[in-house]
């Protein structure tokens, strides 16, 4: 029983670290990132491949971040300039490019065989059976610290400026700031936040493949925070919580329904879908967010 | 060998053109990128199986049937779905999100109908006739024929009939089309018709030449969001000649790269036309 509750708390735990950066994008700066979870893939990777090859963890998991970042600025670059539905294309096309990539680069990546066997921060410090708790003492303080950076920048002028960069781009702009510098640093910050939970998500799994990062993980991600307040780093979380303990209570529900494996993951999906409709039909703001605060209401 | 991947181009592409125009098109006149228009191909391509395979109705017949099925489909999600959101005044980016729900739901609601595993079209496999040192089937000629009969179609639908001129007046200037009298939300509604008529011919080729699997559609949105924008997204005939650039460079360029790479070449195009002429090849958008 405590075995399950911590590996709740680490998924929860990690995917709000992961929708944190989505809600720094979309809640803070109305950026429409489809491709959330190839930003997660690089970090994790990145981490895996590094610390393979002997490069301390913490700076494994930051060469992942500076990469991811990278990456977002780069994609941003590209499209931020135009209409907002081009960065959305973009990066949704992107997280596939990426996982094409991860699948292919088999003399790098293995392919779909995945990685495992790769070094865990603090690994030969406590005993295997006691590591999940370490690590979720660390997906903790991470996402406090992620937690509280985010606050401290949304209350800082640069936050300012990117909120009302999302809420009229061209008063901002009247005002002498540059909105599209304010938007791609937003979205490469986000990104590095990506890498960070996809590296703690490969020290959690102990073993990655391609198919740990398909296109849906964007999506878990997306309703977390809208249905906690897009904008709102709180609401995120709740989110992350809320969605996590749907997945618990399906997986324990169906136990009692006679589906396949693949009908009934399936029927998980089409709920998923469902509730993302009815949020943006009946309550954009989600549960907890403010009306003002929402970049879809205008 | 340069020859048989560009036929295969043509093939392929005529299918992404297909795709792209019906994308375009819902862009033009709807005014958002739709993310679930791949799942319509898949849709397309399924129905197409039910009615050939379980209701026995023969492949053509199926065919037929299927294209219509799937456009009522799309004005059923019109009217519970577009229309609400169009009259609580949602914005771009409200309905973009909401398509990746429609998306996620349609296409695992295909997976628990047909089980997740790939299919064939109830049909003989065909020899491949050797036309001059290229080797192509039946299939991938009559997929190059149709694709191209029914762009003459769409053709004729936007420049010769009452129908087309409402479109691009919508298209042009929203208000101004509606104190003119045109019935605005009919006129959307012809058109997710003509968009998604057209995803499911265009599952139904991709079915043919390959086979159905419930991710089928969503695997080729990026190609065909690229020949959208490489033609200047919301035009028609620009999404056509792109269907076809995108088509050929991804066969041709497993002439240098490998194969896995192909769908690499369309993201690379994309992100080119963004750098350098966002409003694509034949303007528009």
């Amino acid at each position: 029983m405590l075995d399950y509750l911590i590996s709740i708390m680490l998924t929860a735990g990690i995917y709000a670290i992961f929708a944190l950066g989505l809600n720094l994008q979309w809640g803070y700066s109305g950026l429409l990132n489809f491709g959330h979870v190839a930003f997660m893939a690089i970090g994790a990777y990145a981490t895996v491949l590094l610390g393979m090859n002997g490069v301390p963890l913490i700076f494994a998991v930051l060469a992942g971040m500076v990469l991811a970042g990278a990456c977002g600025a780069f994609l941003g670059v590209a499209t931020l300039r135009l209409r907002e539905d081009y960065l959305a294309i973009v990066t949704i096309g992107f997280s596939e490019i990426i996982r094409f990539l991860l699948l292919n680069w088999s003399s790098l990546t293995r392919g779909s065989f995945g990685l495992y066997g790769y070094p865990r921060p603090l690994e030969g410090l406590v005993a295997h059976e006691d590591y999940n708790i370490v690590l979720a003492g660390i997906v903790i303080i991470v996402l406090l610290l992620v937690y509280a950076l985010l606050e401290v920048l949304a209350k800082s002028p640069w936050g300012r400026v990117l909120k009302s960069v999302r809420d009229d781009e061209a008063v901002s702009i009247s005002l002498g700031k540059n909105a599209f510098s304010y938007k791609v640093q937003a979205l490469a910050l986000g990104s590095a936040i990506a890498a960070l939970s996809g590296s703690l998500l490969a020290f959690y799994l102990q073993y990655i493949n391609p198919n740990n990062f398909q296109p849906i993980e964007t999506f878990y991600a997306w309703i977390m925070v809208i249905m906690g307040g897009s904008g709102s780093n709180r609401g995120t979380i709740v989110g992350a919580i809320l969605l996590w303990g749907f997945f618990s209570t399906t997986r324990f529900l169906e136990g009692y329904i006679s589906f396949s494996p693949s009908a009934s993951s399936a029927a998980r999906m089409v709920i998923i879908g469902v509730i993302l409709i009815g949020l943006m039909m009946f309550r954009p703001q989600g549960l907890f967010g403010r009306k003002e605060d929402l970049a879809v209401g205008k | 060998m340069i020859g048989q991947l560009i036929a295969n181009g043509i093939v392929y592409g005529c299918i992404i053109a297909l795709g792209a125009i019906g994308l375009s098109l819902a862009y033009r006149i709807m005014n958002f990128a739709n993310f679930a228009h791949g799942d319509f191909l898949t849709l397309g391509a399924y129905l197409t199986l039910f009615f050939a395979a379980t209701l026995n109705l023969g492949f053509p017949a199926a065919c037929i049937l299927a294209i219509p099925v799937t456009a009522a489909f799309a004005v059923a999600l019109d009217i519970g779905i577009w229309k609400p959101m169009r009259s609580i005044g949602a914005s771009r980016t409200a309905i973009m999100i909401l398509s990746i729900g429609v998306s996620i739901a349609i296409r695992n609601a295909l997976i628990i109908f047909f089980r997740p595993d790939a299919l064939r079209f109830p049909l003989p496999v065909m020899e491949s006739m050797n036309l001059g040192g290229i080797l192509l089937t039946s299939f991938q000629i009559s997929v190059v024929l149709i694709a191209l009969a029914s762009m003459l179609v769409v053709h004729a639908l936007l420049s010769r009939t009452v129908l087309g001129k409402s479109m691009r007046a919508l298209a042009d200037n929203p208000d101004l089309a509606r104190i003119t009298g045109i019935n605005v939300d009919r006129v959307i509604r012809y058109t997710w018709m003509v968009s998604m008529g057209l995803a499911a011919l265009a599952g139904i080729m991709f079915g043919l030449i390959t086979h159905i699997n419930p991710n089928m559609g969503w695997s080729i949105i990026l190609p065909m969001f690229a020949a959208a924008i490489l033609g200047g997204i919301g035009n028609a005939y620009g999404a056509m000649a792109g269907g076809l650039i995108i088509g050929l460079a991804q066969e041709i360029s497993t002439a240098i790269l490998p194969a896995e790479y192909k769908i690499a070449v369309s993201f690379a195009i994309m992100i080119a036309v963004l750098f350098f002429r966002p409003n694509g090849l034949l303007g528009g958008g």
